[in-house]
């Protein structure tokens, strides 16, 4: 008995060690984002706990970084068109892994995971040439095309993965009733499959609205086409930071991808852990 | 599985195309490798035979870094910063694998910095390393107010995280690992749950304590999964960007330049001439590491 208590105890103080680390940032943010600014400097050391909340900041916020509507919505569209395009891409191609015997499928399958390692930074020299030479830097477009080239192999992975362990008769009958492969796919494939092509979808729309800050670095110059990484990057890199209202917009824009990871945790959790182990 | 004519090929064809713009990228970076081209104008470029990695290998004074300094820094930031990633996800795998009371709010609340935009982690960071108002170095005065401790250790508070070179790099290795451990934790966590109960229950049979079950049973189940898992984070953590730019750009003094840094300083911000060609041989140098890395991870993978 008593040695239980000790276990569990052990237990409880190494996983608040564990989240003191993981949540120490996200903390402070809340912290200061919720707090107002004067209360927050006034005490030295500063306070580890609230004395005021407050939602001031959220307000505040968009004074300061005027522009913050403008690169939310950005971040949506590049996120949107990286999602779109590497389903659309990830969903045929997928089929075909999964369904046809043809020569080169085992050297594709090889460059799918390959590719899957593969990170913008290691491409973004002749990324950023080729769209200069093709007038797309400082367009959506150079992001989009750019951000789904590395986000498209993981699509595809999990949508095979997760296809081959479909049962294939339905298909099959409708192979006999006449049905051409476009309907299959569409009628039969796309719905069966909805839960993968969401998780992939959302998968490619949280790295696309947020985790290729690179990209966004090198082919955006532009206020007006910034994503919010981007836009608020520059704001914080300016001399005086603000530092209440960066952290309400930080908290703010990062709500947004965590709400739909939150939403398909599970799967999504399973897919990336299983393709790295996998392959 | 049947054959279906030209019918797959056709359904192939954007995975096709992607796998094809990766090819051309990789050929185009070793073709630019050889030019000098830079990005104000990258239309116009001039052969210069193996000059860029010439550049790359002249150390003309200790303050220019060249290509030893950045692989030796990838390095030891590679090294230090995987195997940490592994023991605490280890850490936090094992808790998870225990049943206690709140095992789903910590399982959430483990998983959730994975979502948050590494761009945006890395503002926080720098929040909480703020020599002023930051997290840490309250927590730390907080404590020096009630122990005394810092103050009877001669340690004046607060300490600067971020402005000089070691502590910087420091700084940024650990931002770069908190990134890492939700991934690392759930992997091992599958792998924890994939132990056949069996095992354990011999070794309980024979008289194994916790800890020889870990060592005998735990740890040699598991190694094929670390094994796959560190070479999956080599990849990651050698092409890590994010947390460094935002948090020290490469400085002070270069101490942070890793080799992913060093491309975007000599591509596109230090060189107005020619930067563009030095900054593929660069990559060119980047991609054959990592694609090194790649076939081992991919050799372990046909095995498992």
């Amino acid at each position: 008995m008593r040695r239980s208590y000790l276990r569990s105890a052990l237990i409880y103080l190494s996983a608040l060690l564990f989240l003191f680390y993981l949540h120490l940032p996200t903390y402070q943010m809340l912290l200061t984002a919720l707090q107002p600014w004067d209360e927050f400097i006034k005490h030295v050391p500063p306070l580890l706990y609230p004395s005021h909340i407050t939602l001031i900041n959220f307000i505040n916020m968009f004074k300061v970084v005027p522009e913050l509507p403008t690169y939310l919505m950005n971040s949506f569209i590049y996120g949107t068109g990286v999602g779109l395009l590497s389903i659309l891409a990830a969903i045929p191609s997928s089929y075909s892994l999964a369904r046809f015997k043809f020569k080169g499928k085992e050297a594709i399958l090889a460059l799918i995971i390959y590719a899957n390692m593969l990170s913008p930074i290691m491409l973004i020299v002749p990324i950023y040439r080729f769209m200069r030479v093709l007038n797309l830097v400082n367009t959506y477009y150079s992001v989009i095309l750019a951000g789904s080239i590395f986000t498209t192999p993981f699509c595809t992975w999990l949508l095979t993965s997760y296809l081959r362990g479909l049962p294939r008769e339905i298909e099959e009958a409708a192979m006999i009733d006449g049905c051409s492969t476009s309907k299959i796919i569409l009628h039969i494939v796309i719905p069966l499959s909805a839960p993968a092509i969401v998780t992939s979808f959302i998968y490619a729309f949280i790295t696309g609205w947020s985790q290729q800050f690179i990209l966004a670095l090198v082919l955006i110059q532009r206020d007006e086409l910034m994503p919010v990484t981007q836009g608020l990057y520059m704001f914080f890199a300016r001399s005086s930071v603000r530092w209440a209202e960066l952290m309400s917009a930080i908290l703010v824009s990062t709500l947004i991808p965590l709400a739909m990871f939150m939403v398909v945790q599970k799967s999504l959790v399973r897919g990336l852990t299983a393709g790295a182990l996998k392959g | 599985m049947k054959e279906g004519g030209l019918k797959p090929y056709l359904l192939i064809l954007p995975l096709a195309f992607v796998l094809a713009f990766i090819t051309y990228s990789m050929a185009e970076t070793i073709y630019l490798s050889f030019f000098e081209v830079s990005y104000l104008n990258p239309f116009y470029k001039k052969f210069v035979g193996l000059g860029n990695y010439l550049w790359l290998f002249t150390h003309p004074s200790p303050t220019r870094p060249y290509i030893l300094d950045w692989l030796t820094r990838s390095l030891i930031w590679v090294a230090s910063s995987v195997s940490v990633k592994v023991l605490i996800g280890l850490g936090g795998a094992l808790i998870l694998n225990e049943e206690f009371k709140g095992r789903g709010i910590f399982r959430a609340l483990t998983v959730a910095p994975w979502a948050i935009p590494w761009a945006m982690a890395a503002m926080m960071w720098a929040w909480v390393y703020n020599n002023q108002y930051g997290i840490l170095d309250s927590i730390l005065m907080h404590i020096d107010k009630y122990t005394g401790l810092f103050k009877a250790l001669g340690i004046k508070l607060p300490l600067a995280f971020i402005g000089l070179p070691l502590p910087s790099f420091i700084s940024c290795l650990i931002a770069d690992i908190w990134a890492g451990v939700p991934f690392m934790t759930m992997v091992f966590l599958a792998g924890l749950q994939a132990i056949p109960q069996e095992l354990y229950d011999a070794a309980m049979i024979d008289g194994a304590s916790s800890f020889q079950k870990f060592r005998h049973v735990t740890l040699p189940q598991l190694s094929p999964i670390i094994m796959v898992a560190s070479l999956f984070s080599i990849v990651w953590t050698f092409n890590s960007f994010d947390f460094i730019w935002i948090l020290t750009q490469g400085g002070p003094l270069h101490a942070t330049e890793t080799l992913p840094i060093a491309i975007y300083n000599v591509a596109f911000r230090w060189l107005r001439v020619g930067g563009l060609g030095k900054g593929a041989a660069l990559s060119v140098i980047q991609i054959a590491i990592v694609s090194t890395v790649i076939y081992f991870y991919m050799k372990l993978l046909r095995r498992g």
